[in-house]
């Protein structure tokens, strides 16, 4: 634990026990997401899967990245991850994201994609929300999660044709390109 | 018919929740286009209070795992809407909210929690 970290975290005023709850949380989610993501990618094929499956590699690939990203400053809060792992999956802070029944519905596999990313997105609003202008390295970490979050709700709404997002980037998939700082190791 | 008096009409706001407790109930007052409904406020997800809970448009977002459920209806809507039909395990995690029966009078809400 960094102690006066901590300390002038509580001193600006935020419970950092709630915060520890909510960033455990969304590290439980960004875990589970990673491994559900898993499993869709490997479905993702034919003609319509094929087509978004670098876009599930990169989702999943980042997700892990946030993952990763988010460990060390429970730690340094004074929080911990769980030693059950299967008590870390149901604290996880979003709905499992499961394959849908038909596994060639590209369709159903969207809709399940687009709502995890969505349900990230309101994750890490809240964080941001909670840390802005008291924890100021939590609320670094939350923002850029939530950029690539954010990036990822958008690519997955356009195949569903419910509009542009004006922005593109395409690479080697997981790049996390504002996560990428927050990391210890190589990322990809 | 029990009717208890929850809150002010004045102290919700449109796009607003607030949790209450009428006894050992737990309620969740929302205010969607101003209009008050009231929900059970435990999230029969894994029983969690919906305490901070969030309004998107229709659908209140239980602050522990994100559930969403229709404040007209009490219905899950997330993560229902993308659960596999051929997982019928999940259908024990997305039950609905119970929703009460509202009254504003005089500018006081008053809940039937039956």
């Amino acid at each position: 634990m960094a102690k006066v970290a901590r300390q002038v975290v509580e001193q600006a005023g935020i419970d950092v026990n709630v915060l520890l709850d909510k960033l455990l949380r969304a590290a439980g989610a960004e875990f589970t997401t990673f491994y559900y993501y898993t499993i869709l990618r490997v479905n993702s094929i034919g003609f319509d899967g094929e087509g978004i499956k670098e876009i599930i590699e990169d989702a999943r690939i980042e997700d892990r990245n946030h993952f990763e990203a988010l460990t060390p400053r429970i730690y340094e809060l004074g929080g911990a991850l769980p030693r059950d792992i299967r008590q870390f999956a149901d604290i996880a802070g979003c709905p499992d994201a499961y394959l849908p029944a038909d596994p060639r519905n590209m369709s159903a596999m969207l809709a399940v994609l687009v709502e995890a990313e969505r349900c990230a997105v309101r994750t890490y609003t809240d964080i941001c929300n909670m840390t802005f202008g008291k924890d100021h390295r939590t609320y670094d970490l939350a923002l850029a999660i939530l950029h690539e979050e954010i990036e990822h709700e958008a690519w997955f709404s356009e195949y569903l044709s419910e509009g542009p997002s004006g922005h593109f980037r395409r690479g080697s998939p997981g790049t996390s390109p504002y996560v990428r700082r927050f990391m210890s190791a190589e990322i990809g | 018919m029990a009717l208890w008096k929850l809150a002010r009409a004045a102290e919700i706001p449109p796009g607003q929740t607030r949790f209450v407790w009428a006894g050992e109930a737990a309620v969740l007052l929302v205010n969607y286009r101003g209009a008050i409904y009231a929900l059970s406020g435990i999230c029969p997800h894994r029983n969690n209070p919906l305490e901070g809970a969030v309004l998107w448009e229709h659908l209140v977002d239980c602050p522990y795992h994100h559930f969403q459920y229709d404040v007209r209806t009490g219905e899950n809507h997330f993560p229902k809407n993308v659960y596999p039909e051929d997982m019928p395990q999940l259908e024990q995690q997305v039950r609905p909210l119970r929703s009460y029966r509202v009254e504003v009078k005089e500018g006081d809400v008053w809940v039937d929690l039956g």
